[in-house]
């Protein structure tokens, strides 16, 4: 080996997590369970262990009592790795530790959370969103939100090489391209599911799920030629076509990314492109 | 030699008539072809050619070394060409008995023997009968009729063979598929009640091989024992010869997908 051994036989060194930060617009195990399973489709392989910091800072007032059983156990069953708590008091935050081993975290230098969800708009905004902390972001990340800025980044450019796919892509199939840019040259199926941690470009019918941001880009796009999906979801705010894509953009080409709503959370945006 | 599947996810869809019915084709037309059924369990594609009084041995005694292929191989009566064999399936034996290395022995020694085709009868499903069914497949006749659920599981199927299939796991040459619509019947089509085959199509992004429509005949076929590509002048047999004759690379327009209405003078007649 070529790294020297340790001097005594334990040693501690300080070291900045990269962390998910799951952000929670409820605590109760079984309505985010419910949620989860219609954003991410029952899929119990999307994450891949990753570190998970739960995050109550979206939550106007905490209840009482928190299962954190639960919660820690709906999260690995997703393949994320609880490891402490953000935005909570100090009797919630010895519960955490003491039932579930979280830490407890004092501050996350990161981009601040999102103002609460608006209630009232719950099925399309989503309890959840998924951001990363500073570290694992890609650098744009760090601009002030402001979606439709004059010169957009095309995010994960540099982060990670494109994922291309050139057949369609099946129901009960899933592709991610983790990192970057997903370019569907075929077609996706209802019943597919599609993930970018960056933009997703999709030629050809997009009938089943598409995910953009997957990892808290905010500014992700979803560009589609023929849009009639299941779910599109930027950044972990998602929307779903339960009575159908509303006929505006069904079946058109369209792009949806993230729209600010000041201070009353965000949702996303569908517009139709003009391509002739 | 070719290993063609013959599937579809859904079940009842037409997956052992059409089975049955191409391979007899393709025999017609000179190539000395196997059609093999992997539904272990419930074994059907003997009834349909006919030859359940002659099974004694399966593919699974030849898997487990219990007998010869050749032993194995029951030759078809109907086809005066003489070059059509059956391997049927076994009803008794535990599914699992059907193992990857044992369909590959088989595909090999019929290879050996100078086949052209394998045609692989898949159970419905997208279990152990039906991976094995279409590991080995060059191509894949998609067996679907003119509604969602079973496009659904058609598009689920293609999305099986992609991820499973012996060509996409070393990365060689895909897996040619082909879209058949079977039990299609204009009628219904014309009357909203089934999906257009331009529509399944469509959904599917497949090229389409044929469409073979529905008929009372395939159930008299059936319970005779004869595939239905024998019954002379029917639209079903018309539709699978030309069926064949496009997987054998011939250009033949579409038929039987278009609803005529009754004309004056049938309906005097009583016609249908
Ligand atoms: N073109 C047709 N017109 C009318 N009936 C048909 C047609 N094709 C198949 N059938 C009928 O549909 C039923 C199912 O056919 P078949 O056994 O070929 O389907 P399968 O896909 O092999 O079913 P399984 O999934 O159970 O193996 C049978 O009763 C058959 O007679
Ligand atoms: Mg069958």
């Amino acid at each position: 080996m070529s790294r020297s051994a340790p001097v005594r036989s334990i040693e501690f060194h300080p070291f900045n997590l990269s962390a998910l930060r799951v952000v929670l617009d409820r605590a109760d195990p079984a309505g985010l369970a419910d949620e989860l399973h219609k954003m991410l489709g029952g899929r119990p392989d999307r994450f891949s262990g990753e570190a998970a910091i739960l995050d109550f800072s979206a939550l106007e007032t905490l209840p009482a009592r928190i299962d954190w059983n639960g919660l820690t156990s709906l999260l690995r069953r997703y393949c994320l790795q609880p490891v402490g708590v953000y935005a909570v008091d100090e009797e919630h935050a010895a519960a955490a530790r003491n039932k579930a081993s979280l830490a407890l975290f004092e501050h996350l230098d990161a981009t601040p959370v999102s103002a609460p969800a608006p209630r009232a708009s719950a099925t399309t905004v989503s309890p959840f969103s998924l951001a990363a902390p500073d570290s694992a972001s890609p650098p744009q990340a760090d601009l002030p939100f402001e979606p439709s800025a004059a010169a957009p980044l095309v995010a994960g450019a540099s982060v990670a090489p494109t994922l291309y796919i050139d057949r369609p892509v099946r129901s009960g199939q899933q592709v991610y391209a983790h990192g970057g840019d997903l370019v569907l040259l075929a077609g996706v199926s209802p019943g597919a599911e599609v993930i970018a941690d960056g933009n997703i470009h999709c030629f050809g019918p997009l009938l089943g799920r598409a995910l953009a941001g997957a990892r808290g880009n905010a500014q992700a796009r979803v560009i589609s030629t023929h849009f009639s999906p299941e779910l599109v979801s930027i950044a972990g705010v998602y929307r779903t076509f339960e009575q159908g894509v509303p006929e505006a953009f069904a079946a058109r080409a369209v792009v949806v990314r993230m729209k600010s709503a000041n201070g009353s959370g965000q949702t996303i945006s569908i517009d139709p492109l003009q391509l002739d | 030699m070719r290993v063609i599947v013959v599937t579809s996810g859904k079940g009842g869809v037409g997956k052992t008539t059409t089975s049955a019915a191409f391979a007899s084709g393709l025999a017609m037309r000179g190539f000395k072809t196997a059609v093999i059924d992997f539904d272990v369990g419930l074994r059907n594609l003997d009834l349909i050619m006919g030859c359940e009084r002659r099974v004694v041995y399966d593919i699974i005694n030849v898997i487990n070394d219990e007998a010869k292929l050749t032993q194995a191989l029951i030759k078809d009566k109907h086809c005066e060409s003489e070059n059509l064999y059956v391997l049927p399936a076994s009803q008794t034996r535990d599914k699992n008995a059907l193992t990857e290395s044992g369909v590959e022995f088989v595909l090999s020694e019929l290879e050996h023997m100078g086949f052209d085709y394998a045609v692989c009868d898949s159970p419905a499903g997208i279990e152990h009968g039906a991976v094995m069914a279409l590991t080995f497949a060059d191509e894949a006749i998609i067996t679907t009729n003119p509604e969602v659920s079973s496009v659904r599981d058609s598009d689920r199927i293609l999305g099986i063979l992609q991820s499973k299939s012996r060509r996409a796991l070393n990365g060689s040459e895909p897996v040619k598929e082909h879209l058949l619509l079977t039990r299609y019947s204009p009628k219904r089509v014309e009357e909203g009640e089934m999906i257009t085959y331009k529509d399944v199509q469509e959904l599917l992004r497949i090229p389409l091989l044929g469409v073979i429509p529905e008929s009372e005949s395939v159930l008299q076929a059936s319970n005779q024992g004869i595939p239905t590509i024998h019954l002379k002048g029917s639209d079903v047999a018309e539709a699978y010869t030309d069926m064949v004759a496009r997987f054998l690379g011939e250009k033949l327009p579409l038929r039987f997908v278009t609803y005529e209405k009754p004309g004056f003078i049938k309906r005097l007649l009583g016609g249908k």
